[in-house]
């Protein structure tokens, strides 16, 4: 049988004799023709000329073989279409004649190679788990190759590099995608390695770049006060060598090439914080400095200026016009600079570190004396617009559009290549994966890749044993954001398990209402659930006083951490179509508004009292937030509530429950019923219903439950009084009568605390008061002790 | 061992000679770009580092502002001139180096045995 790859071809043969010469032979080589040379020279001169013919033969039997290995050898340029002749030098030297052809062997010969190593480093594999799994069945290895072929004409490689032969085993091995689907790798994400490496491989050598040379600057003037206060990127480019890849001829930046090539006095760069506004000038300024434009800006320099360092200089205001003028002044002389004011808001602005410098731009500008580009946030824009309608109309736009998520993922990797070499970590591909995906759904107020990027930099801090995976990620976005974001720990996922437990040690009974909504968070927790909606939303339904709060209550405290962590609102004040701008409004005429707390507060109980009382736009709004997680307040923000629980709470059909439990009913044998009754008379649209997650049905308490919340009320005295190191009880008698004082069929458990207080409390506080009950006591009341 | 013998001499007289003969324009490009050939062409006559005077209103400040930017365009044309005749000198270098290049090279595997033999003969 013919074997796959032809390894008799002269090209084979020279790869294995690249890999036999080697670096060190190539330097070998050189050195003893250098020597020979030398001394061909020294003795040549001394002895004659025989010594000089035959040791130059000798320099020359050094050179020539030293100048193959150099120019040919190493590099082995492709000869054909076929796999023997685009096979990279590094897999042909790898491979022996005469080898069995299956991906085993291959995989063996090739898995130091370090190019391997990286697919392992990043899928977080071991080379034996791949041997493991790789079949020593010869037909599959063609199908190993044809994916490699695939990866080199994608990445429009005339090379087959060993990497994309690794991609390839990995990719055809059923074995290898069972294993790597257990540990979550997808195969789009080895692709993505493999793209990844080929850019490294494929793009870096033989990419010369020129700044200009020795008279570059001659024809332009100093700029000495520009120095000073701005920073040259474009100098910075070419003495540290900055390169910016694809980014430089982006969309965006060769928007702004255009628009200045076109005349444009000034250009309004527009774009959410990190969507990478000054990352593309940055790449304009490489490809300025490069020379790559047009000759109108070929050599053109950007100088960032920082209104922080203008005022900083500037006594009083007039000293900022002056200075402000000076620098245009400067620039325009000078004739090579192009001004980037970077958070341009700052010199539209007052307040802090800001300045209003509009008219004075807006008289630079005019004067089209000098480019400029200012970056600004899309609000900023319309800020400047309505504020300075003169300057704004100058301004040629450029809107920056976030990347597409495999945009966002070559930056990352590029940034993940950067940041390994800078802090001497290794960066799973899992974590890109998991900084791409909680950014998204955490950071609402950036845009990406910066959101991710900086996702990713704090993840190095995380990291275990100098290794980001996607737990550091996790940890980081915990930290920061305050979120759960990673899979339950074995102690959490216990909690998780007990929640019922947890919720019944603060309240009494409900047990179907607790069970319902404990199943709804464990499916949220484990991810189960639809991460574009809430985590979970609830309609508890039931009479008043029968502990519909109270769980609210204790899920903010078992799932977010605290009974703090709850937004609520009495949605009896809403009951106006106007009062939509309240619940959404930015902050600017509303203080406290649905839209600001949450966005305080985006892990948190959201929970909407009395629910049927509200307007019906709101409860189409509500239909909004519960369809999609979100909703847009009033400055047109989007303000994200899929970390939220959202419980609203009705007492409609109280009657209704309260009549059927006293019939000896099940919850669940009338929950279906009864949801009818609810539709039917018109106190709930059934868009509404269907909405939530769950109806929760909250029956009435029985007595012998009011006795065990009234015991639960004297825990949390207990818990109050243990600062005084005194302990109280009640007999049961004095239980009872707390009960049958405290019931109402009415009000529920509600009018209980109120007995309690004036009953237990009011007893309490005067037997301190009097010194009747000291340190160490432990107080009993019975009955006739109450006075109620 | 013959096959790779072979693959060195088609190799040597083949690609390897057009690379030598490829590497002709880039290393001058490379020595264009290092001396700013193209920049200073253009600017020939350009005031050095646009260091000018601005004419006033008298015909007087007027001749002296000529005067003044005549000379600056004089210092520019002469230090540019200079660094032009500077990369003129090593392009040709650089050129009679590649020229001689291209010649050498066939005869250097030709020169092994030649050397051997002359050597061993004188």
């Amino acid at each position: 049988m013919s074997e796959l790859i032809d390894l008799g071809t002269a090209r084979a043969g020279q790869a294995r004799l690249s890999k036999a010469i080697g670096r060190t032979g190539y330097r070998i080589l050189m050195v003893s023709g250098s020597m020979a040379a030398a001394a061909a020279v020294a003795l040549g001169l001394t002895s004659g000329p025989r010594y000089l013919l035959l040791l130059a033969a000798l320099a020359l039997v050094c050179y020539l073989p030293a100048v193959w290995w150099k120019r040919q050898l190493a590099v082995l340029p492709p000869t054909g279409n076929d796999l023997s002749g685009r096979l990279s030098v590094d897999v042909l030297a790898r491979l022996k004649p005469g080898m069995i052809q299956q991906p085993q062997s291959v995989w063996a010969a090739l898995s130091d190679h370090w190019q391997a190593v990286f697919f392992l480093n990043h899928l977080l594999i071991t080379k034996e788990v791949v041997a493991g799994q790789l079949s020593a069945e010869p037909a599959e290895l063609g199908q190993a190759l044809q994916f490699a072929i695939q990866l080199a004409d994608q990445n429009k490689s005339p090379i087959i590099e060993l990497g994309f032969v690794v991609a390839g085993l990995l990719l055809a091995s059923p074995g290898m995608k069972q294993t790597l689907t257990q540990l979550k790798i997808q195969a789009g994400d080895v692709e993505a390695l493999a793209n990844w490496l080929g850019r490294n491989v494929v793009e870096t050598p033989g990419t010369e770049h020129h700044y200009g040379g020795i008279g570059r600057d001659w024809a332009f003037g100093y700029t000495p006060l520009l120095d000073r206060f701005g920073h040259n990127l474009s100098l910075g480019i070419a003495e540290h060598g900055a390169h910016f890849g694809w980014v430089a001829n982006s969309d965006g930046v060769l928007a702004i090439e255009a628009a200045f090539d076109n005349h444009a006095s000034a250009v309004a760069l527009i774009g959410p914080d990190g969507i990478g506004k000054s990352t593309s000038v940055q790449a304009l300024a490489e490809r300025l400095i490069e020379g790559e434009t047009g000759p109108t800006l070929a050599y053109h320099q950007v100088i960032a200026l920082n209104a922080t360092d203008i005022t900083a200089n500037a006594k009083q205001a007039r000293d900022l016009e002056q200075i402000m003028l000076s620098l245009a002044n400067e620039a325009a002389h000078a004739g090579h600079v192009i001004l980037f004011f970077d958070d341009a808001q700052m010199f539209f602005n007052e307040g802090p570190g800001a300045f209003d410098a509009s008219q004075i731009l807006l008289s630079i500008i005019q004067a089209k004396s000098v480019p400029i580009i200012l970056a600004m946030s899309p609000d900023d824009h319309q800020r400047l617009k309505a504020k300075n309608h003169s300057l704004a109309g100058l301004l040629t736009p450029v809107m920056l559009q976030e990347l597409p998520e495999g945009g966002v993922m070559r930056v990352l990797e590029d940034t993940a290549a950067g940041l390994e070499n800078r802090h001497h970590v290794l960066i799973a591909y899992e974590a890109l994966r998991e900084a791409y995906r909680l950014s998204g759904r955490y950071e609402q107020d950036e845009a990406y890749p910066g959101k991710a990027i900086k996702l990713l930099e704090q993840a190095i801090t995380h990291s275990d044993n100098s290794l980001v995976n996607a737990a550091s990620v996790q940890q980081a976005i915990e930290q920061t954001r305050g979120v759960k974001a990673g899979n339950a720990a074995p102690v959490e996922a216990d909690a998780l398990l007990h929640l019922e437990d947890n919720i019944h040690r603060r309240m009494i009974n409900q047990a179907h209402a607790v069970k319902v909504v404990a199943n709804a968070l464990r499916r949220a927790r484990a991810g189960v659930a639809n991460p574009r909606r809430p985590i979970g939303s609830f309609l508890f339904l039931g009479p008043t006083g029968v502990g519909k709060t109270e769980l609210a209550k204790s899920i903010a405290a078992t799932y977010f951490g605290a009974e703090s962590n709850m937004v609520r609102l009495d949605m009896s004040e809403y009951q106006q179509a106007e009062d939509v701008s309240r619940l959404l409004s930015d902050g600017q005429q509303e203080s406290k508004s649905l839209i600001m707390s949450v966005r305080e507060q985006p892990f948190s109980v959201v929970l909407l009292d009395e629910i049927e009382k509200a307007h019906p736009n709101i409860l189409n709004l509500l239909l909004q937030l519960l369809d999609e997680g979100q909703l847009t307040d009033t400055g047109g923000k989007t303000v994200s509530f899929k970390d939220c629980i959202i419980i609203s709470t009705s007492n409609a059909g109280a009657n209704t429950i309260r009549e059927r439990v006293g019939k000896g009913e099940s919850l669940e044998s009338f929950q279906a019923e009864f949801t009818d009754e609810l539709i039917n008379s018109g106190q709930f649209k059934p868009e509404l219903l269907n909405r939530f997650d769950e109806m929760v049905l909250f029956r009435p308490l029985q007595p012998d439950e009011l006795v065990q919340v009234v015991q639960l009320m004297v825990a949390e005295v207990n818990e109050t009084l243990a600062n005084q190191n005194i302990a109280l009880e009640l007999t049961p008698a004095a239980i009872q009568k707390i009960v049958e004082q405290g019931n109402d069929p009415r009000l529920g458990a509600r009018p209980m605390r109120r007995v309690l207080q004036r009953a237990v409390e009011d007893t309490v506080a005067q037997k301190i008061l009097k010194g009747e009950a000291k340190p160490g006591d432990k107080l009993t009341l019975d009955a006739p002790d109450l006075v109620i | 061992m013959a096959m790779l013998i072979l693959s060195f001499f088609s190799w040597w007289y083949g690609r390897g000679w057009q690379q030598v003969a490829r590497g002709f324009g880039p290393r001058l490009r490379g020595v264009m770009n290092a001396f700013s050939v193209r920049q200073l062409l253009r600017t020939l006559f350009a005031p050095w580092r646009r260091i000018i005077t601005y004419p006033g209103a008298s015909l007087e400040d007027r001749f002296r502002a000529w005067g003044d930017n005549l000379f600056s365009r004089v210092i520019g044309l002469v230090v540019r001139l200079f660094v032009l005749f500077a990369a003129a000198v090593t392009l040709a270098l650089v050129a009679l180096l590649n020229a001689a290049e291209l010649v050498i090279w066939p005869l250097l595997p030709v020169a092994i045995p030649g050397c051997i033999v002359a050597g061993l003969i004188i």
